[in-house]
């Protein structure tokens, strides 16, 4: 027997018994990954689960392309846009911030990147496992990741690269494979359709895996591969498709991937700063105001935009992806930020989420029935 | 009445619809099947009175029992109500089905249940499909037919 499938056993045991254990208390499981990744990590050989983790990592990356694709942008309410656009106002001012921190430029902008943009695939999975879908502050939240991760996707795409010949690279590749799509698009649709799962499924997995490499062997980011090959699957017409046939694998890579994230965190955070602590909890507080004046813009009520704000706050997938970026280019810091407010944001921001209508209430007790009940009585 | 219609990205689409009366109805069609209803009384904005989550075969058959297919209240008129007894059902063949891999020609239709059409995903509909056409997983099977024949037509699959 390969040694691997030990410490994957161990791994899954671990996973099932938090999940089993939060899932008593109606919390989503997401945030228990990393907290047993960073409570048990030390004793599990997580390089053993390779390539899971990083496989779960491309799929997550893969599925936000699938999901929030450019195509989303057409059937974007006004709302959700002037909601976007404040939320957008976080990266001129975590650019500043990154900047009074005495980091250059290129730092500050990885640093704005990742204070910005929020986790589209934890917050959809709180909103989903919370019920929460069909609230109004819900439709605006999801509006504005949309935003977020095309903005981000292609931040990535000019910081990602090494050097200008990476960037070139992989604005090029990422034109290449849009034209495919665009000209392909019909004959391969019809052509998919006859094609089993199985075959669908295998293909998928090797085209996002095959084109991660592909941008990484160019020297662009591998995680724009990922995410460009879920908005090309997107047009292709396979999202619901490949939603249904990628959900499982990619929830198991996924809850390996949080885990490895908080084993690995300790190391990473070991000499942290004030400032690095400093710069992750102002980064998470940065974009509260911002989300709840969006919020208001987009027509919620005071209680609905208080809602919208604390959705945002959960960070995930692409602030790791940027801080590896960071931690490769030689900004530590930057990188300690981003797995600081990933491991803070993801349980704070499910527990907020959780009992954000008991704040609700607590907040702005409703006056309204009560006066209607005074009249009664 | 009004029928908003929006894409939640990640989660499905949502559907607001506001009756008459001031009554809105919100329904969440999750990518997974899963439905999500949230009914909010007239001026109330906040807090919905009620919600409901359905599977989707439990959204199908309450979808055709609010579109009078399956019992015509005689309200609604003489023609219709003659048409009462006569029901319209379509059958998905899911996977483990006995259909899958069949030829129209086999399937045992009970007298006074018809096959109207085939419809395949992805591709043109088959109205009155012929006894040589191949049934295939995910297709659906539009049947009429008196209500009888066509619960036993369910049954027997």
């Amino acid at each position: 027997m390969h040694p691997s499938l030990e410490a994957f056993a161990l791994a899954a045991g671990l996973l099932a018994l938090g999940a089993a254990l939060v899932r008593r208390f109606g919390f989503p499981p997401l945030p228990v990954y990393l907290l047993t990744g960073l409570l048990m990590g030390h004793r599990l050989p997580v390089e053993e689960l390779e390539p899971l983790p990083s496989l779960g990592l491309l799929l997550l990356l893969f599925s936000v392309g699938l999901e929030f694709g450019p195509d989303r942008l057409k059937e974007l309410s006004g709302r959700a846009t002037r909601a976007g656009l404040y939320d957008a106002l976080a990266l001129p001012l975590g650019f500043l911030l990154g900047l009074l921190a005495g980091l250059d430029p290129r730092g500050a902008a990885l640093l704005a990147g990742i204070i910005y943009i929020s986790s589209s695939a934890v917050i959809v999975k709180l909103i989903i496992d919370l019920r929460r879908a069909a609230n109004p502050e819900s439709e605006v939240v999801l509006g504005v990741l949309v935003l977020e991760d095309l903005v981000i996707a292609l931040l990535l795409a000019l910081l990602g690269g090494h050097g200008p010949g990476g960037v070139l690279a992989g604005v090029l590749l990422a034109l290449a494979y849009l034209a495919f799509a665009r000209l392909l698009g019909p004959h391969l649709v019809r052509l998919m359709e006859s094609f089993s799962d199985e075959l669908v499924l295998l293909l998928g997995a090797a085209f996002t895996t095959g084109t991660a490499l592909l941008f990484h062997a160019l020297g662009a980011s591998e995680g724009v591969g990922a995410f460009l090959s879920g908005m090309v699957a997107a047009s292709l017409g396979l999202r619901e498709r490949l939603e249904r046939l990628f959900g499982p694998v990619r929830d198991l890579g996924v809850a390996l991937f949080f885990l490895v994230v908080g084993a690995e965190a300790t190391g990473l955070l070991r000499g942290l700063t004030p400032v690095g602590a400093g710069l992750a909890l102002l980064g998470l507080l940065l974009k509260l105001p911002l989300n709840h004046l969006g919020g208001a813009r987009a027509g919620l009520g005071r209680k609905r935009r208080l809602y919208a704000a604390l959705y945002l706050l959960p960070r995930g997938e692409f602030n790791l992806v940027l801080g590896s970026l960071a931690l490769a280019q030689g900004y530590p810091l930057v990188a300690q930020v981003a797995v600081l407010m990933v491991l803070l944001s993801v349980p704070l921001g499910a527990l907020l989420i959780r009992f954000a209508p008991e704040i609700g209430k607590a907040l702005f007790p409703p006056e309204k029935k009560a006066r209607a009940a005074a009249k009664a009585g | 009445m009004k029928v908003e219609e929006v894409a939640l990205p990640g989660v499905g689409r949502k559907f607001t619809i506001t009756m008459a009366s001031g009554d809105r109805l919100v329904i969440v069609v999750h990518s997974s099947g899963k439905r999500e209803l949230q009914y909010f009384e007239a001026g109330e904005d906040d807090e919905p009175r009620a919600a409901l989550d359905l599977t989707d075969e439990e959204a199908r058959e309450v979808g055709a029992i609010l579109a009078g297919v399956l019992f015509h209240p005689e309200a609604v008129g003489d023609t219709q109500s003659k048409l009462g007894q006569k029901v319209i059902e379509w059958i998905k063949v899911l996977p483990g089905s006995r259909l899958a891999g069949k030829r129209v020609g086999e399937i045992p239709l009970p007298p006074g249940a018809h096959l109207l059409a085939v419809d395949r995903p992805g591709a043109p509909l088959v109205p009155n499909p012929g006894p040589e056409v191949v049934l295939e997983l995910g297709d659906t099977l539009v049947v009429a037919g008196t209500r009888e024949a066509v619960e036993a037509l369910k049954r027997s699959l």
